[in-house]
């Protein structure tokens, strides 16, 4: 099939959202070592680290916000597939354009946009933490929220284009 | 307004666009509608920046990551195949011999990974051909599976109770809160495994039982091993048993023993678990940068899929209270004929059905915060409904025609297995679940009895 300069588009959204969500994996195999090395501090030395602790709360959540976009990507998202999957390749087309443009991008504009106060208010302080040796990036803990609805945004084009190429196709 | 969101929800569903968007989705689009149309009130949705935030840092829900990581490292090591092909060979002399390993070698497995649909298809490619081969009937076999697969949920450690275990304890606080008690009790990730065992037990022995019961009442549906099949000799599978089966039972034991133990949170206990199953991986050889890679490419994606599932679900149950639906569900379920127990039964009732098109993880976050305050208001023991929730949730999965175990299972068996065979072969399971949510139902203390224990 000839690709269309917007086809290379999804092409290659797909291709950096693969990069970036296999590089990141290995932040889950951190956070088992970051969360491990605290037991054994806190059991065997009697000694406790909050800025330790306090990083895993980064990890984890740069695991969820970096790896969504590669779970819609790899179809890791759930769905009620009782239906869908025995739905024809144009059926499933048009139930995945409607979603994405009804439910993907409004949910995640309206995250945006109702978190662009809570988070511009966090940089402002230069929110810390709570705790006196903590870690003081809670600012950048919640700009993590924006990398998730960009990412994710990022990746709902790709699916977008490519439902409507499946679309496309099975009309000639 | 919020009852046919909720319909809408259920409809939208259906289309199969990921759950997560569309409860997002669907439940926005009508916030949209009433803020124009009047009748809502969006206070509740100014407060979802910082519910999601919450999420990201709520620790309990590390210890998500971490099992997930333990149980697809376990699997990855290739532990299950040995098992139960050594398993199969000790119990060989046993009426339904093969049909109990695969039972045992379940559970085992179910406590290790705790999601349902990676148990009953692991199981499935393993183990079907060969119980198949061995001359069982098709159906007993396809039950044995299915139902040994939703063991996952409710054996701990599971990644299904630790969600509902920290839902719950939101709901215990909650409801104590509004019954003006500022200094609450509470119920943790711990109580609930602790519940969770001896029900647990005593579905797996109900299993073994029934299977036993087949092969004694009617050998040819489960026939024992014949000679022919047999090469290692008795004493070098013994030994090959108990190497394969120490370590990850050792692993179980102590991640569980120290959580109930008091001695470590879930998150602790499970990141030791999560390196132990990887030293157990280096041990067999199986482990490699490839596996490592691999194990945590599926972490991220489990552990992303159920957060998002946490946002959408928090992005409607914000929505649903702003249209006063909490309001509404609390007033049907406290003016119920027949007080605790009918509202039990009814919420009950409808996380049955639902189990039908919605998965163990968006019940929880999606109806659990809804009715939990209310029932634990009306005097139901925290624990207990946590373990009714996930019997009967396994039970549902377990049902014809819409349980999700059925579907896996279909998904790996061969052609030659009729659909109607795993429909028929659930059956059975699914009144021996039936029973088991009556015991408990009437013997709470069943449930009870260890959380209590340990608590003092």
């Amino acid at each position: 099939m000839k690709l269309t300069p917007v086809f290379v588009i999804a092409e290659k959204i797909d291709q950096f959202t693969d990069k970036l969500g296999r590089s990141c994996a290995w932040l889950s195999l951190l956070m088992v070592l970051v969360t491990l090395t605290i037991v054994v501090f806190r059991y065997v030395f009697q000694m406790g680290s909050i800025a330790l602790q306090e990083s895993i709360m980064y990890i984890n959540a740069l695991v969820f916000t970096l790896g969504a976009a590669y779970t819609l990507k790899e179809q890791g998202h759930v769905r009620v597939d009782i239906f869908y999957s025995k739905f024809s390749p144009r059926a499933k087309a048009v139930v995945d354009i409607v979603g994405v443009c009804l439910f993907l991008f409004l949910t995640l504009g309206f995250i945006a946009v109702s978190s662009w106060d809570y988070v511009a208010v966090s940089w402002r302080i230069r929110e810390s933490s709570t705790e006196a040796s903590g870690l003081p990036f809670v600012y950048l803990l919640k700009s993590t929220i924006f990398l998730l609805v960009g990412l994710l945004a990022l990746q709902g084009v790709s699916e977008l284009i490519k439902s409507v190429r499946v679309l496309v196709a099975s009309d000639k | 307004m919020p009852l046919l969101l909720f319909f809408m929800i259920c409809l939208v569903l259906m289309a199969g666009y990921p759950v997560a968007l569309s409860l997002a989705g669907v439940s926005l689009i009508f916030a949209g509608i009433g803020s124009l149309a009047g009748g809502f009130d969006s206070a509740f949705i100014s407060l979802i920046p910082n519910r999601v935030y919450g999420i990201l840092v709520n620790q309990n829900l590390y210890a998500v990551p971490l099992f997930v990581f333990m149980g697809t490292m376990l699997e990855k090591s290739k532990i299950a195949d040995e098992l139960l092909s050594n398993m199969a060979v000790v119990f060989r002399g046993f009426p339904g011999g093969l049909g109990l390993s695969v039972v045992i070698v379940g559970m085992l497995l179910a406590a290790s990974t705790g999601i349902v649909g990676a148990t009953v298809v692991t199981m499935g490619i393993l183990s079907l051909p060969t119980m198949l081969k061995a001359g069982y009937k098709p159906s007993l076999a396809t039950g044995t599976l299915c139902a040994t697969g939703t063991l996952g949920q409710i054996i701990p450690p599971s990644i299904c109770l630790v969600l509902l275990g920290e839902v719950m304890s939101n709901a215990y606080q909650q409801s104590q809160l509004n019954s003006g008690n500022f200094s609450p009790d509470f119920v943790s990730i711990g109580d609930l495994f602790a519940g969770a065992i001896i029900p647990g037990l005593i579905l797996v022995v109900a299993y073994a039982l029934y299977i036993l019961a087949v092969a004694i009442l009617r050998p040819m549906d489960a026939p024992a091993a014949t000679e022919v099949e047999l090469e290692a000799t008795e004493a070098s599978v013994i030994v090959a048993l108990f190497k394969g089966l120490l370590p990850p039972v050792f692993l179980m034991v102590a991640v569980l023993g120290s959580i109930l133990g008091g001695l470590a949170t879930p998150t602790e206990a499970a990141s030791v678990g999560a390196f132990g199953a990887l030293l157990l991986a280096l041990v067999r050889g199986a482990l490699s940068i490839k596996v490592l890679h691999e194990v945590s490419l599926e972490t991220m994606r489990v552990t992303s899929m159920v957060y998002l599932i946490l946002v959408g679900a928090t992005i409607f149950s914000s929505v649903f209270r702003g249209f006063g639906g909490d309001e509404l569900v609390e007033s049907v379920l406290l003016n119920l004929p027949g007080g605790v127990f009918t509202a039990t039964f009814i919420v009950m009732l409808l996380i049955f059905l639902l189990g039908f098109i919605l998965d163990f993880i968006e019940i929880t976050f999606m109806i659990v915060p809804l009715v939990g305050p209310i029932l634990l208001s009306m005097g139901v023991d925290p624990v207990w409904l946590g373990i009714m929730i996930a019997v009967n949730l396994q039970t549902s999965f377990l049902t014809p025609p819409f349980g999700f175990s059925l579907f896996y299972l279909r998904s790996v068996a061969p052609k030659e297995v009729l659909t109607s065979d795993i429909y028929r072969g659930a059956i059975p399971f699914v009144v021996i679940q039936l029973l088991v949510l009556c015991l408990l139902a009437l013997q709470p203390n069943i449930v009870t009895w260890l959380p209590n224990l340990l608590k003092g």
